[in-house]
């Protein structure tokens, strides 16, 4: 089959010869080439740039609010960088071409913690500091990762919220991202373990299979649906997915089921509002994407001018914000959880 | 020269293209003629490369896969499982080479032999893929890659990465394969003519299944790089990517019809749409605005020749353009199927 | 160039094409058949009313979308692009509605509109540019996608901010079944009436079984092409509207990535890739074996890798059990028209 041709033989051969002749020339070594690079620019020089997962999503919209606040408040430069494609590949794209326009540091939600990880060392080998915020990435390829709430609290939030849509307990069933999504993976995990050994949860039955839409609405409708015919004694499905969550009420609403099920879970108070106005679900949970920014985009600053260098114990200055101090392994916990209810929602703006 | 010319018409206009995006994105950004930073750019657009290569053959040959993403997936988590067993890389990475072509080879048997239309076979065996490649990697994915994996992903010849080299390499096989042996010229054939071909003696089912078994490989070779480069594997590697590896081999040239182009417009494609994402990002131009600007290059590129040759045809000689030649091939690839079927 | 005997031979072969047509339709409802029996003994709580009703609604949108892709399959083209449509179609007409309240009775008209417009660029570019199907909908797969971006520059258009009309016709039930799941058999029925009695549609399925005869018989190849891709838009666009109200907070990303669905509901449904034979009705099908196995797979709690691989699984046999169907029935016949025209 893969026989040459008599003239095909000769020109292989030429060039497999002027390869081999490159490579032997070149030589080959393995420390990576770098451009000259300048020393980090202090007070209105510093110039940061927030990445998202990707664009276009309104959760990250709002934090990047907090970012402008942040930077308008301090005086340094701001851009938001970031591909509309949610793909690991298109981030990894955005933060490799963010490398040589020398930001002095990065705040990064990272869509794959492990697979974004080189391209955040590479930032970090060229003096720029790197803050994670929103989703971690591999410990080592960050100075600092500004944590919502920690994985723990954040299962009680959603755990909470969803005593408070089924006070009598009875069966929940979860919806994450897809089982890659370590944080959503993490939730679940915790949520289960607090069902089987927290008494305070204790009245909860849990569907053991995590179904998994990818954030994305129409699936988490169809998913809701399904789960609720699966399981006649439902009583509250719970995501993490800000598209999931608000998505499965919507589905219940349709179905007019909202009197025998809820959905709850992580969700932009917009996007839910409706719903508690209307009873449908009596609680949604998150916290102020716009001040989770602002802290993630003030400690960037601060360690980009040295003020910190994120060690433990050390405090992120976050002005009105507040001040959070540096735990184990680089995490500043931000750790206030918002449970919108009827009461409180029309407090919240974003 | 003229003859020249008109044989590498397309890959011209794409070098032409490539020094316009190339001063536009000077112009767009400071940062994008650093030849260090260019070529670490580059290492980004090998994944993709590997797979367009793969895919041109098939291409040729009339057919499509759209599987590709997938099998890479299937790749780097295998050998991402493998190095942590204790394999050593060189026997490893063969071991997941022959399993991606033969995941490639399922593609081609299900078109070439049993006869059924690639786009569903490959829309069937994507996702199939992929639900392997997440089995393998649990939810977790693979981290912590022993050093000999991930070298390679680490390793320049002066300021050129080794999978730019790699990408060069294959892109040299592919275009070596397919001008210069009977596998390649059976292609072309296939691509014009499935039927003809066969009444000439070629084995159409058989060449079918190396091309498919090969873009299995290559698509292999990207799962290795994709573990040398990002140092983990997951199940949901690379995917969505496939529409991109698509668009860069057609916008290459070749006719996603068969029977027409050249590896070496594959390789100047993917080395017009990198500088362009390149020169985008560096500019910070929003993320959608790529998006569009791609589609249209899509488009543009095979709708504006054919506009101008439109209005040209109007001017010089009132005379339709010959649309036949077209349909025959489309008419021969459901004889085709309806006969193997 | 084309002989006419051979053109002649094969156009009177095409009388065949309606027992053809029925053999694959029978095909999916087999199929549809032995996933309900087999999901019906692993769970009780599959073959009940309300999880039928559900299933049903679930299929209802797909269902909608796969009828207008097979529209532009049987032409023997593609169209990649109906997600892009459906998400800019949904945003920008509700986001329109939404800011002016006198648009709202008018949205299905707007969305119509739009359709036809982003239909009739994709059957331009395929016919008068003569871009292959498949890359010039890959084109506008991105190019409507980036354009809803830009537009919608990453807000979100709010349940509350639908025509609340809209709204309601997501939560009604009409006659025991969800309202969407009438109004997807009703757009299933005029697609499939318009392209088994119209002469447009009659006109659809001549040319995409055998183009150059078409052309043979004075059949327009442009107009008919761009006819069905107008078509396509058009119920992309319905379908997009009725998602939209389906799921209240339309982003920019709505319907992303749908386009691989519809056409496995396509393909499962027994419309032949190549153009020229399959019906509606098969692809609607296809839709709801989709949304069984879906439902059905969460109702045996099985791992989402299984999802994918039973998902996959399911689409070759189905275009392999149709191929031998195709042969055992119709294929002698067939083999002999190859002969005529190959000698």
């Amino acid at each position: 089959m893969f026989t040459r041709t008599r003239q095909g033989r000769r020109t292989a051969a030429g060039i497999a010869a002027a390869v081999a002749a490159i490579i032997v020339l070149a030589g080959c070594s393995s420390s990576a080439p770098t451009s000259a690079g300048g020393s980090a620019p202090t007070g209105k020089a510093v110039k940061i740039f927030m990445a998202p997962k990707f664009t276009g999503l309104a959760y990250f919209e709002v934090a990047r609010k907090g970012g402008e606040a942040a930077a308008k408040d301090e005086g340094f430069t701001f851009s938001y960088i970031g591909s509309d494609q949610p793909t690991a590949t298109d981030q990894i794209s955005t933060l490799t071409n963010a490398i040589p326009q020398k930001p002095s540091a990065l705040v990064v939600s990272a869509i794959d913690g492990n697979a974004v990880a080189p391209a955040l060392k590479q930032a970090r080998a060229a003096g720029i500091k790197v803050v994670t915020y929103d989703a971690d990435s591999a410990i080592d390829a960050r100075d600092l990762f500004v944590n919502q709430l920690d994985y723990t609290l954040a299962a009680k939030t959603m755990l909470d919220a969803a005593l408070l849509n089924s006070p009598d307990g009875g069966l929940v069933a979860f919806i994450s991202a897809s089982p890659t999504a370590v944080n959503h993976t993490a939730h679940v995990k915790i949520m289960k373990h607090l069902i089987d050994t927290d008494a305070k949860y204790s009245k909860f039955k849990y569907v053991d299979t995590v179904q998994f839409a990818g954030d994305d609405a129409q699936k988490s409708q169809d998913i809701a649906l399904n789960l609720i015919q699966a399981n006649p004694t439902l009583k509250v499905i719970i995501s993490s997915s800000a598209v999931s969550a608000p998505a499965a009420e919507q589905a219940i609403v349709n179905a007019g089921l909202q009197a025998r099920v809820s959905a709850t879970g992580f969700a932009l108070p917009s996007s839910v509002k409706d719903f508690i106005k209307n009873g449908d679900s009596k609680a949604f949970a998150l916290w102020d994407p716009t001040e989770l920014g602002y802290v993630a985009t003030a400690a960037a600053y601060q360690l980009a001018t040295g003020k910190i260098t994120a060690k433990e114990g050390q405090v992120v200055d976050a002005g009105k914000h507040g001040k959070y101090t540096v735990g184990k392994d680089g995490e500043v916990d931000y750790n206030k959880p918002l449970i919108f209810t009827k009461d409180n929602i029309d407090k919240y703006s974003f | 020269m003229k003859r020249m010319l008109r044989t590498y018409g397309w890959e011209l206009l794409l070098v032409v293209l490539i020094v316009l995006a190339g001063i536009w994105s000077s112009f767009l950004s400071p940062y994008f003629l650093d030849p260090v930073n260019l070529f670490s750019s580059a290492g980004f657009f090998v994944i993709f490369a590997l797979m367009a290569f793969g895919l041109f053959p098939i291409i040729l040959q009339g057919e499509i896969d759209i599987s590709l993403a997938s099998t890479l997936a299937v790749g780097s988590v295998l050998l991402g499982k493998l190095s942590q067993l204790g394999f050593p890389l060189a026997v490893a990475l063969p071991i997941v080479l022959i399993i991606c072509g033969i995941l490639g080879a399922v593609n081609g048997l299900l078109v070439a032999v049993v006869g059924l239309p690639s786009l569903a076979v490959t829309l069937g065996t994507m996702g199939a893929y992929r639900g392997i490649a997440y089995l393998f990697a649990g939810d977790a994915g693979v981290t912590t890659i022993p050093p000999a994996y991930v070298s390679l992903g680490s390793s320049w010849i002066g300021i050129v990465p080794m999978t730019v080299v790699l990408a060069i390499a294959v892109g040299i096989v592919f275009a070596v394969l397919t001008t210069s042996t009977r596998f390649g010229r059976n292609s072309y054939a296939i691509g014009n003519s499935a039927s003809a071909s066969r009444l000439a003696g070629v084995s159409v089912a058989a060449t079918r299944v190396a091309a498919y078994a090969l873009a299995g490989v290559a698509s292999g070779l990207a799962g290795y790089v994709w573990l040398a480069q990002y140092q983990s594997a997951r199940g949901d590697n690379a995917d969505g990517s496939i529409l991109f590896v698509i668009t860069a081999v057609v916008l290459g040239g070749v006719s996603i019809k068969g029977g027409s182009g050249r590896a070496l417009g594959v390789a100047l494609a993917i080395l017009l749409l990198g500088t362009i994402q390149t020169g985008m990002k560096l500019a910070n131009i929003p993320g959608t605005s790529q998006t569009l600007v791609i589609g249209a290059l899509l488009v543009g590129s095979i709708g504006i020749p054919r506009i101008v040759q439109i209005v040209r045809g109007r001017i010089a000689a009132p005379r339709p353009a010959p649309k036949i030649d077209v349909d025959v091939r489309r008419e021969e690839a459901t004889q085709e199927s309806k006969r193997t079927a | 160039m084309s002989n006419p005997t051979a053109v002649t031979r094969r156009r009177l072969s095409l009388g065949g094409s309606t027992s053809a047509l029925r053999v694959r339709f029978l095909g999916v409802v087999i199929f549809l058949a032995i996933l309900v029996i087999a999901f019906s003994l692993l769970s009780p709580q599959f073959f009940t009313l309300g999880n039928g009703r559900s299933v049903l609604f679930t299929a209802a949108i797909l269902a909608i979308a796969a009828a207008g892709q097979s529209l532009v399959v049987l032409t023997g083209n593609l169209d990649l692009s109906v997600g892009s449509i459906m998400g800019l179609t949904a945003y920008v007409v509700f986001d329109l509605a939404g800011k002016n309240a006198a648009l709202q009775p008018f949205v299905v008209i707007l969305a119509l509109a739009i359709g036809a417009l982003l239909g009739f660029i994709n059957g331009v570019f395929v016919t008068v540019l003569q871009i292959p199907s498949i890359v010039a909908t890959l084109g506008t797969l991105s190019i409507y996608r980036g354009f809803v971006s830009v537009y919608a520059n990453a807000k979100e258009v709010t349940s509350g901010t639908l025509p609340p009309w809209m709204r309601a016709l997501a939560t009604q039930v009409w006659l025991g079944l969800p309202s969407y799941v009438w109004i997807s058999a009703v757009i299933i029925a005029i697609v499939a009436v318009a392209l088994t009695r119209l002469p447009w549609g009659r006109k659809i399925y001549a040319y995409g079984s055998n183009p150059k005869a078409a052309r043979f018989y004075g059949l327009s190849s442009t107009r008919i092409v761009i006819g069905a891709y107008v078509g396509a838009g058009m119920i992309a666009a319905i379908a997009g509207l009725l998602l939209g109200a389906q799921v209240g907070n339309i982003n920019s990303l709505l319907a992303n990535g749908i386009e691989l669905q519809v056409l496995a509901a396509v393909v499962i449904g027994g419309v032949s890739i190549w153009g020229g034979s399959g019906s509606v009705i098969g692809a609607a099908i296809g839709a709801v074996v989709l949304a069984t196995i879906n439902n059905g797979l969460v109702l045996l709690e099985v791992q989402e890798f299984y999802r994918l691989l039973i998902q996959g699984a399911a689409i070759i046999a189905a275009v392999w059990v149709d191929a031998i169907v195709q042969r055992r029935v119709i294929g002698s016949g067939t083999r002999r028209r190859i002969m005529e025209v190959e000698s």
